[in-house]
Parts: structure tokens; C-alpha cells; sequence
């Protein structure tokens, strides 16, 4: 029994990374309808920038943190002028934006790379190693920072999105742009709130993530997950890319302890096909438009 | 810096060598076309490297072709000189074998560490772990040892807890990790924080500054394989030598990258003669004293015949030599 | 620069060889409007099968690429039968769940060798064989665009609902496209795994997918002379740049960025280079010189 638990809390861990990692995701494209894979690099971005401010600049955590989150919310603006905003403006094919995203996020990997190395980073420890111990189970505490963050991060956004004034004018642009433009609302700025809200919860993944398993160029692998996550838990609804995350967390944590570890990265891929035969909306999706 | 302390004395055989670097990124391909350019463009004489089997693999038909020779250093698989029973006529390497290390690690384990049980996590996607796993499983089982639990991961992964959970629950004396020290380093502060308290063993994969600076609690009297014993004081001499002249302390590849160019040249002056295919003869009878060791090659097999392996402890973040081990 | 024949034969085998794959995702991406992330795993079926039949069951050369090309067709059908009714975005993400999928079973597969790789393939490929292939390749999928399929695939391509409205059978035509694509895929794996004689899962990872995608866009997406001739600019060319390897995704990175956003026609521009083409383009060029010959000459006396 208590393996289980372990277990379930080691999937509860993982989901919260991959919820983390998703709900910025997410909101782009309950936004803009589009898969931005760019937003890999900008976890990845995140996660250095926190590193370099802690270390290189001595910054106490609290402001490296907010320091890495505004820089995170820049890069993720900047991407969305250079690399969308023409396309949008052009109307272009939805293959377009795919392929400039793909390449933008080739580019910033690789910028990495080239400039300050692929070998990986390790934060300093901020936090204390030691785990919390319930009885004969574990929890590490940087996971429980990130369950709880990501939990806040979806109650904020749901605040954000559902309950203020500037959430309504994004769903409004959400679901029809032009007609949102004609009621006095500036989609170019909603545009930009969205992508610097996507960037700041894409740094606050990177940052616990390069906390907890260091830093390298290629985090944005993992994203992919998120993605499938994402996709199981319904595009376009981040209620559901974060629920997907933390169910694709346990099961694939929970198929690994009780099948084969080797298979485990396909069991999201199982888990992908399974949905997209039974319900491909996703878990949460409606086949109407709905966001957030 | 081998290259350079060459030329400084007057070179090889008279003549200044250049040394005409690639780096294959880790990829077969890449090695292929890299190799294909080192033989037919630039026209190379010998090649060191590359580091892993992945590479030194495909590499084999490129250089029967171009009959230039090439010593692998920390290629261990032994498909790099060996296919099908024949030897690669033109691939060398400088260290000992997959089967040799984990072999090594499993009789240490089981005799010395009086290991009865034994558990291995291994990266399923990693043909150098892989070796490495098949040969420990077998030599601990043949000395009447128990495989626990054998998981595996896969390279990249950052999160091993689900299989460590699997592992905690099978009670290991001690558990394998035959990877890098990238995800040693994780996956043994992963395995603290789940409560193992099993003993760490790992390959050669594992020292690095990075290991230590990251996990050094975890590693805590760990053991692992190596090819030398990093504070033999007639290492140090290199050691500081590297740290002088590029300002960080050598990692493992470093110093059979030194044995190999050694062996290189070495073959060169035996063969004074610039031509590969006679570099390659001699090449098949080297019998000289790097700093990782004596290095016989064995004309059957290309491989240095009977290297020691040496088992080093990490305490304190230091690590410290305990013996050479030769498997029985 | 003096190149020895040896080094730039191989350079040109492997352009050649990674050409055929190219080809069939110009007809997947670029002509059909369909993004797949997964077509390295075309790739490796067919680079598999081919050296599972050569090495296994003594089946000679030619006819081991074939089947390849035909496992990995079957492996679309199945994968097509899943994937190919998503909108865009789920069929990226799809295809790149298949595509590292395929991997991780290759992976674990120890008779195929698993990770460690497979070697001791025959050497079977050179560079006649590879030569004439792309020909072969190029001419059939010059054929097959020409054709009511390939239009059907462009219609497809540009305005999803109205062909529906038409009559075109929407999922049918993606099928072929993607059928056609693996089959290529499939070749181009097997010819690669005879002129490496190793192969390793790892070989067709995403980043093997990504890169035969860029060369698309590079050469430009509904263009044929395009993937023929960004094949040739994108592997030849960083082999001779063999210093700056370092650079050369991240300036991939840029290229596309800047290729959708100013030019996403590619290099080519969406038309072809075919031999009416050059003839035209020669009559142009001596049809000037004759007019300015004949001012000359007005001017002259």
C-alpha cells in the first residue's frame, strides 16, 4: 500500500510539472488557436534566466525570481512580433504559424547551444534537500511547491479569465476578433497581455524545473508531453490541460511502477491515441468553441 | 596539449603535426561523414576518437576503405573492434570493454561488498548501459548473487522516482547505475529522498565535477569502475598540466584521449613511416605504460589486453582509490 | 577548395539518399498542406525492414528497398487511420507522438539490436544507385502531382471545405498523400541504412523529422526542384562548413522564421524547374540580346 502511495504522489509530482508547463501553453491557444511550440524554449529560456540572475548576479531568490519572470514575459512578446504578428497580419495558412514556431524553437534551443554550452546547470539549493516525510512515504518539497503553484496558477487564471474586466475582452478576441476590435477593444494589446501572461507562466515552470532537475538547453523536450497533455485534456480548455497533465503525471508514473519502466514515455503516446479515438476533443474539450 | 609538447620537440619524426578536430554532436551519421572527411579530405594519418561506441561503430567501413586507423577512448561496446567473431582491421581503442566493467562491477560488488541482492537502473535508450547491465546481471548471477529488480529509464528522462519506488520496495544491497552523471546525479538524490539507503555502484560513466557538485550527499560512499585511479601521483603530473593549460580539471575522455594520442604516436615512431597502413601494423603490437594504465593490444582482438579497472569510492566528494579489481 | 572525390562522393550519397524522403513530404507538407513530425519513422520501418530482409532472409538489394517502402506504406495506413481526420494542430502533435513512439519500441527491441543499433548491414548502396533513384523518385512524383490525385491534394491543400463540396474525398486523398510519403520515407531509410551499415533508433529521433521539414520549407513547400534542390544546398553545404556546425540549427531556426514571414514560396518560389522552363528562360535572354542588337544597329546608321 504504501508503494502505491509513493507512487501516487511521485505521479502527482510529475503532473504538477507537466501542468505547470502546459497552462501557459494552453492559454495560447484557448487565445490565439494556435500550437505555440515555441513555448518550450521560452520554459527553457526561463529556467536560465533564473539561473544567471541567481548566480551570476547574486540576486536573492524572491527578486531573481520575478526578475526571470518579466524577462520570460519580453522573449515570449518579442516571439509572438517577429515570428506571428506578420503571419496574422497576412492572414496566413495555420501551417505558417506552426512552421515558424517550430523554427523559433529550434532557434533558441540551439542559441543556447552555441553560445553557452550544452552542458547542464545546477541551482544552487535554495530550498532543503530533505524531503517531507509522512509516515513511510517521501515528498520532496520543491514538488509540493509545484503542485501548489500550478494549482494557483489555474485558480488565478480562471480569476483572471472568467471574473475581470481584461479576461472578458480576451475571450471576447478569443471568440471573434474583428467583432471584439469593433466593440473599442485593442486586440494587438490583448494579444500582448496574452503572450506575456503565457511567458510568465512559462518561466515559472522552467524555474522550478531548473530547480529541481537542472538546467539545459534541451527542456523543451519534455514540453512535448505537456502538449499530449494538453491534447488529452482538451485543447483550448486550461482547466483541462492542467487536469490532463496530472492525470498523464500518475499514469504514466503508476504504469511504470506496476508494468515496465522502459515503456513508460509510451504510455502518453497510448494515452494520445486513446483519446483521439474515443474523444478527440480532448477530455474536457467541447466540440463547440469554448475557452479557458 | 599532446600535440603541442609534440611539435615544441621537434615533432614527429621530424615533421610538425596538425591535429584536425570534428565534433560529431553525439550522431552515427555525423561520425560517418566526419571520418569520411578526415580520410579523404583532409587526409589524416590516425584518428583519435570518438568517444562512444554509437560512433566508432559505422566508422569501421569508412576506414577500410580509406585503410587509416582509428583508436576509440571510451568506446566500450565491443562490436567497435569486434563483429561476428572477426576483428575490425583498422579499429583500435585505448580502454577495457563493456563486458570487462560490468563484470568488474558485479565480482566487486558480490566479493568485496558482499552484495547478496542487487537491483540496476539503466537507461534503456543508451547501448553503453545496456552493455554494461547485461554483464553485471550475468557475472552477479553466475557468483550466486540475486538481480532484485532491473528498471530502466530513458536517456533524458529527469524523473526516475517510479522505478526507484520499485526498487526501494525490493530491498537491494546494492543498486547499478551504469549511466552518466547527469542522471546519476539525479536519480541518486532522487533515490536519497524516496529513503534508499542501498550502495550506489555505478561505470565509468560517472566521474565528473558536475557528479559531485550536484549530488554529493547522495553519492556518499558510492563505488564505481573506472579505468585509473584519478590521484595516482603518476596522473597528477597530467592533471595539473590540463588544469594549467585550459583551466578546468580533466574529465575521464581527457585522459585516454592523452593515452590514445600517445598511442599514436608511438606507433608512428615504431613504424617511422607516415603511411597509415603501416601505422596500423604497429599499431596491432603497442605495448606501452599510459596514465590509465599498462596498454597491450591484443593483435585478435585490437583491444588492450587485461587493462586493470580500477574501483574507486567516493567519500567526502573525493574519490578515493580502493583497488584494482580484475575479474576472475 | 580541392575536394577529394572520396569525401564529396559520400556528401552527395547522403544528399541523395535523405532526397527521397524530402520528396515525399513535399507532397505530404507542401502540396497537401499536411505538417508531420513523424516522418523520420517512415524512415526507420523502412530502414529496418530492408536490413531485416537483406541480413535475415538473404533478400537481395533492390527488392528489400522495395518492401521497406511498402512496410512503411502499411504503417501510414494504420497510422493515416487514426491521425489524418485531426485538424492541423492534432495531427502535428499526433504524428510526433507516433514518431518518438515508433522510436521507443525500436529502442526496447532487442533483436533489431534496441538501442545499441544494428550493425553489420551489407554496403549495398553507391552512387549510380542513389542517382538513379532520385531520378526515379522525381519523375513518379512529378507524375503524381500532374495528376487529378495531386490536384486533388492541392485543392485539399487550400481550401479544406469547398473540395469536400466538390466531391474530392477529403480523407482518401490525405491517405494517398501520406501513403505515397512513407513509401518514400521508407526507401530513402533502407538506402541509408546500406550505405551506413548501422543503425541506431536514435538516427530517426525528431530531430531527424525536423530537419527533413526545414529542407521542405527551404526549397519551398509545393515545389518538386525545390526539395530536390534544398537537399542538395542543406546537407552539402554544412559539410562544408563542417567549423561552424554549432551554428548551423540555429541559423536553420532563423531561415525558417524568415522564410514563412518574407518568402514562404522558398528558394523556388512554388514553381518548377522543368526543361520548358530553361528553354523559355534561354529564348528570353537571346530575344533581349536581339533587341538591343537591333538598336544597334537603327542607332548605328
Amino acid at each position: 500500500m504504501t508503494n502505491f502511495l509513493q507512487q501516487l504522489i511521485n505521479g502527482l509530482s510529475i503532473g504538477s510539472v507537466y501542468a505547470l508547463m502546459a497552462v501557459g501553453y494552453s492559454l495560447v491557444y484557448s487565445i490565439m488557436n494556435f500550437s505555440n511550440f515555441a513555448h518550450g524554449g521560452v520554459i527553457m529560456f526561463g529556467a536560465y534566466f533564473g539561473y544567471f540572475f541567481i548566480t551570476l548576479y547574486k540576486l536573492p531568490f524572491p527578486v531573481a525570481f520575478i526578475a526571470s519572470g518579466l524577462c520570460a514575459g519580453i522573449l515570449a512578446v518579442v516571439i509572438q512580433r517577429i515570428a506571428y504578428k506578420p503571419l496574422m497580419d497576412r492572414k496566413a495558412p495555420f501551417l505558417y504559424f506552426i512552421i515558424s514556431a517550430m523554427g523559433v524553437s529550434i532557434f533558441l534551443e540551439n542559441i543556447v547551444v552555441a553560445t553557452i554550452g550544452p552542458t547542464f546547470r545546477t541551482y544552487p539549493a535554495i530550498f532543503s534537500e530533505l524531503p517531507i516525510k509522512i509516515g513511510m512515504l517521501n515528498i520532496g518539497r520543491i514538488d509540493l511547491m509545484m503542485f501548489v503553484i500550478s494549482a494557483f496558477c489555474l485558480g488565478f487564471l480562471i480569476y483572471l479569465i472568467d471574473f475581470t474586466k481584461i479576461g472578458k475582452a480576451i475571450q471576447a478576441t478569443a471568440y471573434n476578433m474583428k467583432a471584439s476590435t469593433l466593440m473599442g477593444i485593442n486586440a494587438d494589446r490583448i494579444i500582448i497581455i496574452v503572450f506575456a501572461v503565457g511567458g510568465i507562466l512559462a518561466d515559472i515552470a522552467g524555474v522550478l524545473f531548473g530547480m529541481k532537475y537542472t538546467v539545459y538547453p534541451q527542456i523543451g523536450n519534455i514540453t512535448i508531453k505537456s502538449f499530449i497533455a494538453a491534447v488529452f485534456g482538451g485543447l483550448g480548455s486550461i482547466k483541462g490541460a492542467v487536469i490532463g497533465s496530472i492525470l498523464l503525471g500518475v499514469i504514466e508514473t503508476l504504469a511504470s511502477g506496476y508494468f515496465s519502466s522502459q515503456y513508460r514515455d509510451l504510455i502518453a503516446f497510448a494515452l494520445l491515441i486513446f483519446i483521439l479515438i474515443v474523444r478527440p476533443v480532448g477530455l474536457m474539450g467541447k466540440v463547440t468553441e469554448d475557452k479557458a | 596539449m599532446v600535440i603541442d609538447d609534440l611539435n615544441k620537440n621537434g615533432g614527429l619524426l621530424g615533421t610538425q603535426v596538425q591535429l584536425v578536430p570534428y565534433d560529431t554532436r553525439g550522431d552515427g551519421t555525423e561520425a560517418v561523414n566526419a571520418v569520411k572527411r578526415l580520410t579523404g579530405q583532409d587526409k589524416v594519418i590516425g584518428i583519435i576518437g570518438p568517444n562512444a561506441s554509437g560512433q566508432a561503430i559505422p566508422i569501421s567501413s569508412v576506414l577500410e576503405e580509406m585503410k587509416v586507423p582509428d583508436i576509440a577512448t571510451v568506446a566500450t561496446n565491443p562490436k567497435v573492434t569486434i563483429v561476428d567473431g572477426k576483428v575490425k582491421p583498422y579499429n583500435f581503442r585505448v580502454c577495457f570493454i563493456d563486458p570487462y566493467q560490468g563484470a568488474a562491477a558485479a565480482g566487486y560488488a558480490f566479493d568485496v561488498l558482499k552484495a547478496k541482492n542487487a537491483a540496476i537502473l539503466y537507461d534503456v535508450a543508451d547501448d553503453y548501459s545496456q552493455g554494461l547491465t547485461q554483464f553485471f546481471e550475468k557475472t552477479f548471477t553466475e557468483k550466486g548473487g540475486k538481480i532484485v529488480a532491473k528498471e530502466a529509464f530513458k536517456t533524458g528522462d529527469v524523473d526516475f522516482r517510479a522505478p526507484l519506488t520499485k526498487i526501494k520496495e525490493s530491498n537491494p544491497d546494492v543498486i547499478f547505475m551504469p549511466y552518466f552523471f547527469k542522471e546519476v546525479a539525479l536519480s541518486s538524490k532522487q533515490a536519497r529522498e524516496l529513503g534508499i539507503k542501498a550502495t550506489l555502484m555505478g561505470g565509468d560513466g560517472w566521474p565528473s565535477e558536475q557528479l559531485i557538485s550536484m549530488a554529493k550527499d547522495a553519492v556518499e560512499g558510492s563505488y564505481f569502475v573506472n579505468h585509473l585511479d584519478f590521484n595516482d601521483p603518476e596522473v597528477a603530473g597530467f592533471r595539473t598540466k590540463y588544469k594549467t593549460a585550459f583551466g578546468k580539471d580533466v574529465e575521464l575522455n581527457g585522459f585516454l584521449a592523452y593515452d590514445a594520442t600517445n598511442m599514436l604516436i608511438d606507433a608512428v615512431k615504431r613504424a617511422n613511416s607516415f603511411d597509415p597502413i603501416k601505422i596500423t601494423a604497429a599499431l596491432e603490437t603497442t605495448n606501452m605504460t599510459g596514465i590509465t594504465g599498462k596498454i597491450v593490444i591484443g593483435k585478435d582482438t585490437h583491444n588492450p589486453e587485461n587493462k586493470d579497472a580500477a574501483i574507486i569510492k567516493i567519500v567526502n566528494g573525493e574519490y578515493i582509490f580502493q583497488q584494482k579489481y580484475a575479474v576472475h | 577548395m580541392d575536394l577529394s572525390w572520396y569525401y564529396l562522393k559520400g556528401i552527395l550519397m547522403f544528399a541523395g539518399i535523405n532526397m527521397i524522403p524530402v520528396l515525399g513530404l513535399v507532397l505530404l507538407t507542401g502540396f497537401t498542406g499536411l505538417f508531420s513530425f513523424g516522418n523520420a519513422a517512415f524512415m526507420s520501418i523502412g530502414g529496418y525492414t530492408t536490413a531485416f530482409m537483406m541480413i535475415k532472409l538473404g533478400v537481395p538489394f533492390v527488392p528489400s528497398l522495395l518492401i521497406g517502402g511498402i512496410v512503411a506504406s502499411l504503417g501510414a495506413l494504420v497510422i493515416g487511420k487514426f491521425t489524418l481526420k485531426l485538424k492541423g494542430d492534432y495531427f502535428c502533435i499526433a504524428t510526433l507522438g507516433f514518431g518518438e513512439a515508433l522510436r521507443l519500441i525500436l529502442d526496447n527491441f532487442q533483436y533489431f539490436g534496441g538501442a545499441r543499433g544494428w550493425a553489420g548491414i551489407p554496403l549495398k548502396t553507391n552512387l549510380t544507385t542513389v542517382i538513379v533513384m532520385d531520378i526515379i523518385a522525381v519523375i513518379i512524383m512529378a507524375n503524381i502531382v500532374k495528376s487529378r490525385h495531386g490536384r486533388n491534394m492541392i485543392a485539399v491543400r487550400e481550401e479544406e471545405l469547398a473540395s469536400q463540396v466538390i466531391g474530392i474525398n477529403v480523407f482518401k486523398t490525405k491517405m494517398l498523400s501520406f501513403v505515397i510519403s512513407a513509401f518514400y520515407g521508407g526507401i530513402g531509410g533502407g538506402l541509408l541504412a546500406s550505405y551506413l551499415g548501422f543503425l541506431q533508433p536514435k538516427m530517426f529521433a525528431l530531430t531527424k523529422s525536423t530537419e527533413l521539414i526545414i529542407i521542405v520549407i527551404f526549397g519551398g513547400l509545393g515545389s518538386i526542384s525545390g526539395g530536390v534542390i534544398g537537399s542538395l544546398v542543406l546537407i552539402i553545404l554544412p559539410e562544408l562548413l563542417r567549423s561552424f556546425a554549432n551554428w548551423r540549427l540555429v541559423i536553420y531556426g532563423i531561415v525558417v522564421v524568415f522564410i514563412m514571414i518574407a518568402r514562404p514560396e522558398g528558394l523556388i518560389g512554388g514553381k518548377e524547374i522543368t526543361f520548358k522552363g530553361i528553354y523559355n528562360l534561354f529564348k528570353k535572354i537571346s530575344n533581349k540580346n536581339k533587341i538591343n542588337l537591333g538598336n544597334t544597329e537603327e542607332g548605328g546608321s
